[in-house]
């Protein structure tokens, strides 16, 4: 089944919208080692797309290319319109339309939680001091942890400070969001909580792209499902398709070692 | 620094430590001292061997210093008569209330600090105290024991000696001589034992006192015995003292020390006060408004009260206050324009322009092409600094404004300073140098210090930039600084390079000097931020990427941070060399300190030869300073360790 099969799939109602993430032929080396070859796909508006993939597949050079972590080498990445070439201002643009969140947190640990967001509205949007404070309560008022505002990152567990995290991206108000392995770095406990947040992130209408090994949020919340396997797109298609009638064989072998 | 485990405190909230401390051993707190000496210094036969061995060796060695301090033959006199020398040097008497005005100064805003920066904390226990005393009465027992019986002196004045040599007191006699020194044991013993019976405080929790109460109250002790002791050089006849009317230390100086203490407290109790009268925001602007005070406060001290500038008014008129104005003005304009709303690209390049044209002004200096005042060159360059910054303040008016406030105050400030120290001072000293002793070992370190850190954070920066022309520039001068000794360094500067420098520009022995130890300590500093920058993980330069802040942004409000409280053990490391280092300024010709003890006092007629109670005395000097940095560098840490990670 080749790639463009795999899109048909997809609601027409979705094919409608418009493309917020477009991917054409991106291949990303690091040394002799392809870790991304010929990925192509476009994410559209609103919605909701999970990458899953054995470790190693390229899924987190993928996301990580979309802003700029990583710069790809051939091919095009084009994010609400905008290209992504060696023009800062292009980078720019795109850093301050896409949110990210990591598998590390990677929260400020010298600044305050309440810091650790309004450090870049602040900055980068230019807001006034008490107006990005008070957007930073309501975020963290929205991921459940409004008490926590004047603690740092290290007195907070895990799984706050991954929602510290997600506060942290949305205080940008970007138009996409990039999940990398949230969860990952979890204790059991506390991936719901995350997870939780996520959801209730999806019903609110944000695009997002999330890399995870969480094949439950996957089956529940995504729209579709890409995976990957050694720096290739091996199938696209709704959770129905994915989880239920798998046409590739390594897709195949591969749920059979997750589920 | 390893996967995410802080080098700080344990992390608040691990249940596991907590844990821990809940399920010590209740023997391990409660033994009783025996077992803890037999558990300790004699666990088996060679630790027993090494404790005794160890334990005789340091006997000897107090013996012997004991012996060296009190032996008749020291002549602490040349010390104590010689107090004012070995801290200010040829000072003048007439003007010397403004090395106190300094001192002030330095004290009140230390304390005022504090009473604003206080983090309160658990306090000293009393308990702690108590075992201090107890600890200080047996080192004065044991220290009249081993020092040997003194000397007889005759009815002539000269020591009593017999064939073998001088003729010692008995062992009785000299301990029932030292009288003095069992009864202050004896007291340090019982206050030790007073201290100890207070009893524990209601909630339970061990009796304590606030560290810095403790600390202000016990420096009342000392400022209080100079109104009833005249500590210093002084005569004792018909049972009165008689010391020579205003020369006594303990004489000269208990009216000022009673002020400073005065002023101690006060400035601690309104420090307080305030800290509590107003909120979290408002304090920690004024908390801005002391550092940057404490940023400004050693060139006013310097140049303005120890100096006396006699300013030229007619001057200032015409040339000083227009200049200033001007660049006020102007810049402040250039600024506002280059800050407004979609400048972009014509900003940078305006600004990068303005960098080009300060430039240019230097080049034409060295090459002497056309004279130009070098305040006016410094202010193109600080304009042209600002204006590369001023992408960052652009948008709203209220921060365009906020920049160019800032740029008043540099521009303010600078122009107030160069002019003052390009005028002559009334204040007339024998040397070059304005103050010498003590005063120019602090004077010339902390002004090292503070142009040598924002350079040393500059090169550790470049060294680590991913431009290679920084890279080469930085590391070719790191390692040439490092590869060539500070003296080498001291005597180019001060010997070979007025030579080199355009024939209009002078600069003094002291400048000279500050310049040589600033480009020094530099290239350490450097090294020691690099190691900082270093410990930063990639994940915090992502997160900084991928919430959209530029590269200024993220060094300094990121990357700047942590790095450099990660590294303040070896960077206090180097405040402290630096420090010490000073004492080669007795090398190059100026009047310091180690100059006084070693060639200065011992020229002296009625001191002369008498170096080592001088040199012991200076070390002494230096050590509690050196102390006391690295005890506050250990709380510095243990502060800023509680929000990591």
């Amino acid at each position: 089944m080749s790639i463009s099969d795999a899109t048909v799939a997809v609601s027409e109602e979705l094919a409608a919208r418009d493309d917020m993430i477009v991917c054409r032929g991106v291949d990303k080396w690091f040394g002799d080692f392809q870790a991304l070859s010929g990925i192509t796909a476009t994410i559209k508006e609103q919605e909701i797309v999970v990458v899953l993939g054995p470790s190693g597949s390229g899924k987190s050079t993928w996301i990580r290319c979309i802003n700029r972590l990583e710069a790809h080498q051939s091919g095009q990445i084009i994010v609400d319109g905008i290209e992504l070439t060696n023009d800062l201002r292009n980078i720019e643009k795109i850093r301050s339309e896409v949110g990210m969140v990591f598998q590390q947190f990677n929260l400020f640990p010298h600044l305050t939680v309440i810091d650790n967001i309004t450090l870049a509205p602040i900055w980068v949007r230019r807001k006034s001091r008490p107006e990005a404070e008070e957007q930073a309560l309501s975020l963290l008022e929205r991921v459940g942890i409004p008490e926590q505002a004047q603690k740092f990152p290290g007195q907070l567990s895990g799984g706050q400070q991954q929602r510290v995290a997600i506060a942290r991206a949305l205080a940008m108000e970007p138009r996409v969001m990039l999940f990398d392995e949230p969860t990952s770095a979890l204790d059991p406990e506390m991936i719901k909580e995350v997870l939780d947040v996520m959801e209730e992130l999806a019903r609110t209408g944000m695009t997002m792209m999330v890399v995870t090994h969480e094949m439950g949020f996957a089956r529940e919340v995504a729209d579709r499902i890409i995976f990957m396997e050694d720096g290739e797109i091996v199938e696209v298609g709704t959770p129905h398709h994915f989880f239920t009638e798998p046409a590739e064989e390594r897709t195949k072998l591969f749920l059979s070692q997750v589920l | 620094m390893d996967d995410g485990d802080g080098v700080g405190a344990p992390v608040i909230g691990d249940k596991p430590a907590i844990e821990r401390v809940a399920t010590r051993p209740a023997e391990e707190t409660h033994r009783s001292s025996a077992e803890w000496i037999r558990k300790n210094l004699f666990p088996n036969p060679f630790n027993s061997f090494l404790t005794v061995a160890f334990g005789i060796f340091v006997l000897v060695s107090a013996r012997g210093l004991l012996n060296f301090v009190f032996s008749e033959e020291r002549g602490w006199d040349a010390v104590r008569t010689n107090l004012r020398l070995i801290f200010t040097h040829a000072y003048p008497e007439e003007q010397y209330v403004r090395v106190w005005v300094c001192v002030g100064v330095v004290v009140a805003l230390a304390c005022l600090s504090l009473g604003l920066f206080a983090s309160g904390g658990e306090g000293l226990r009393l308990r702690k105290i108590s075992n201090a005393l107890n600890a200080t009465a047996a080192a004065i027992a044991l220290g009249v024991v081993l020092r040997e019986p003194s000397v007889l002196i005759g009815a002539d004045g000269e020591t009593v000696r017999d064939a073998d040599g001088v003729v010692r007191q008995s062992f009785a006699e000299a301990m029932a001589d030292r009288w003095a020194w069992w009864l202050a044991a004896a007291v340090l013993a019982v206050v030790a034992l007073a201290v100890r019976r207070v009893p524990k405080r209601s909630d339970g929790s061990p009796a304590a006192v606030p560290t810095l109460d403790f600390a202000i109250g016990a420096m009342a002790l000392p400022v209080l015995s100079t109104w009833v002791y005249p500590w210093g050089h002084y005569a004792f006849a018909d049972g009165e003292f008689i010391a020579e009317p205003g020369r006594t230390v303990a004489m000269s100086t208990k009216v000022p020390w009673t002020v400073m203490w005065a002023l101690a407290v006060a400035s601690l109790i309104v420090g307080r006060w305030v800290s509590a009268q107003v909120d979290e925001r408002a304090l920690s602007r004024l908390r801005a408004v002391v550092a940057f005070t404490w940023l400004v406060v050693p060139f006013v001290l310097y140049w303005v009260v120890l100096r006396d500038p006699d300013l030229d008014w007619d001057r200032i008129f015409t040339v000083d206050a227009p200049l200033a104005l001007a660049f006020g003005i102007g810049g402040g304009a250039v600024l506002w324009w280059l800050t407004a709303d979609g400048r972009g690209e014509l900003g940078r390049i305006g600004a990068i322009a303005l960098l080009g044209f300060a430039a240019f002004h230097w080049v034409a200096a060295f090459m002497g092409w056309y004279p130009m005042l070098q305040k006016v060159r410094i202010s193109f360059l600080l304009l042209a600094v600002m204006a590369l910054l001023a992408h960052n303040f652009s948008g709203e008016a209220a921060k365009r404004r906020r920049l160019v406030l800032a740029w008043l105050v540099i521009t303010t400030v600078f122009h107030y300073f160069a002019t003052v120290m390009n005028t002559p001072s009334t204040v007339e000293t024998p040397t070059e140098a304005l103050i010498g002793g003590f005063a120019v070992t602090l004077v010339v370190a902390v002004f090292t210090l503070m142009l040598s850190f924002p350079l040393g954070v500059v090169l550790a920066l470049a060294r680590t930039s991913r431009l290679p022309i920084f890279r080469v520039m930085s590391t070719a001068y790191i390692e040439v600084v490092r590869g060539v000794p500070l003296i080498t360094i001291l005597i180019f500067f001060v010997v070979i390079l007025p030579l080199f420098l355009p024939a209009n520009m002078e600069i003094s022995l002291f400048a000279s000097a500050t310049l040589g130890y600033t480009l020094f300590s530099a290239a350490y500093l450097a090294e020691n931020v690099r190691g900082g920058l270093q410990s930063i993980r990639r994940g915090q330069y992502e997160a900084s990427d991928a919430v959209g802040l530029s590269t200024v942004q993220r060094t300094v409000f990121i990357v700047l941070p942590q790095s450099l409280r990660a590294s303040i053990p070896p960077l206090v490391g180097q405040v402290i060399a630096t420090f010490k280092e000073t004492s080669l300024l007795a090398i190059i010709g100026v009047f310091d300190i180690l100059r006084m003890a070693n060639s200065v006092i011992p020229a002296q007629t009625q001191f002369l030869g008498i170096k080592r109670e001088g040199l012991l005395f200076v070390s002494l000097v230096y050590w509690v300073f050196s102390y006391m940095l690295s005890k506050q560098s250990q709380r510095l840490e243990r502060r800023l360790g509680v929000g990591e990670r």
